[in-house]
């Protein structure tokens, strides 16, 4: 039997999370970065001429890029210097390792989506110089919308540090809150990627055909919407978990329950968020390239997204059968 | 890390409240608990294969699509014929999760 102190518990809580919060936020954003600062490289090679503009074009990717690990790092510091008071002991810890969870998976698959983003604009500024305007914009809504997964999972760490409020079993409160972290972490990670994958292709279309650019950007934000459905559905049983856990059951089933219900509506989210991603990317390319053809390339787009997201639906029925049925 | 260890970690967390002694953290709860924690790992980790592995055989359909736009109902043919088949271990994650949800959880 192990004994632990109360203030053991949220040490152990504040720094196991504070560890996953930036140990993990901060992989997608660096290696994002990256990536916009390779291709710039090479572009600048290519086209010694062209490097104020590429200077520019990748100053304003990696600014946009960086800001999910910037989010990482003020919610990590929320977990390390918040004063505790509402939780206590290992409720506390939970609730602090769920939000670390949430917002370091959460901010890993939006800084590794804007990353891409950035370096195909880096690599259409040095082919087409002038249309670098057209490139850049194309470039900065796509990231903004490939971050909002980690404006989700924000939301969700802050619900979890600042409002939850702690079952009376100790076991069902660790489930609640580490699954809530999970649904909401793992469920925002593809999406995260698979948004930043549909911005890349939009964007290398937007610069080989600037002057498609507006076909272009709506098929890509329709792409993006459909690939943040796995990102909507973690929410989802994150907010279920949070608000019903007076009524689930106590001791290890309940545990279990949530915890099954977490990871299956997390974890179920990346493939089919970085399918829908993948679809968006060719879609783009194509239409960017034919825009004629935009109406059939639309619809294809649509059909395989669909059929790509019926496994995240399996996910989310698994995980409400968990908590609603069980 | 055996069985009995789990079981007295998760005594230490039940004793910070009381509810160990209503709940009864026995064996036969520890198995009920793996399966239905189970039931979410399969689900979860079986969904990512098919979703990625679909959404890559449609966005290459979208690609041939627009290089030769007049065989478009044969590409879509092609396309859902191989997502159905991707799909396939996705189904087998499904029917092992609602068997460890309604079989042996239950």
């Amino acid at each position: 039997m192990i004994e632990l102190e109360p203030q053991v518990w949220e040490m152990l809580g504040r720094y196991i999370g504070a560890g996953f919060a930036l140990g993990l936020g901060g992989i997608g954003a660096a290696v994002g970065m990256g990536i916009a600062a390779g291709q710039a490289n090479e572009g600048i090679m290519r086209q010694p001429e062209t490097q104020g503009y590429m200077l520019r074009t990748m100053l304003i990717g990696q600014a946009v890029g960086g800001s999910p690990s910037i989010f990482a790092l003020v919610i990590g510091l929320l977990l390390l210097f918040l004063p505790a008071g509402r939780l206590e002991g290992a409720n506390f810890a939970a609730a602090m390792i769920g939000a670390g969870l949430s917002i370091g998976m959460g901010c890993f698959g939006s800084g590794l989506g804007c990353g891409w983003p950035a370096g195909k604009a880096c690599d259409g500024v040095a082919r087409n110089p002038r249309s670098s305007t057209t490139v850049t914009s194309s470039m900065v809504i796509g990231q903004a919308v490939a971050q909002s997964p980690s404006i989700f999972a924000i939301v969700i760490s802050l619900m979890l540090i600042f409002v939850v409020s702690a079952p009376a079993s100790a076991l069902t409160a660790f489930g609640v809150f580490v699954g809530a972290g999970i649904a909401m972490g793992a469920g925002a990670l593809g999406p995260g990627i698979g948004s930043g994958q549909t911005a890349s292709g939009a964007v290398h279309g937007t610069a080989r055909w600037p002057e498609s650019s507006t076909m272009v950007l709506r098929t890509m934000l329709i792409a993006q919407a459909v690939s943040q459905t796995p990102a909507i559905f973690g929410m989802l049983v994150a907010f279920i978990l949070m608000l019903s856990s007076g009524n689930l059951p106590v001791g290890i089933i309940g545990f279990a329950v949530t915890m099954g219900a977490g990871i299956s509506a997390g974890f179920g989210g990346i493939g089919p968020g970085i399918g829908s991603g993948m679809v968006g990317d060719y879609a783009c390319q194509v239409t960017a390239a034919k825009p004629r053809l935009d109406a059939l390339v639309l619809r294809t787009m649509l059909i395989g997204q669909a059929v790509s997201q019926s496994t995240a639906i399996y996910a989310l029925i698994i995980g409400l059968l968990l908590l609603f049925v069980i | 890390m055996d069985i009995s260890t789990i079981m007295s970690l998760m005594n230490a967390m039940a004793s910070q409240t009381a509810d160990a002694a209503a709940t009864g953290i026995t064996p036969e709860a520890v198995i009920r608990a793996g399966a239905l924690i189970g039931a979410g790992i399969c689900m979860g980790f079986g969904a990512i294969g098919p979703g990625v592995g679909e959404g890559f055989a449609a966005g290459k359909a979208c690609e041939a699509i627009g290089r030769n736009p007049q065989e478009a109902g044969l590409l879509t043919r092609t396309m859902l014929i191989g997502q159905a088949v991707s799909e396939s271990t996705g189904i087998y994650s499904l029917v092992i999760a609602l068997l460890m949800l309604f079989v042996v959880g239950a």
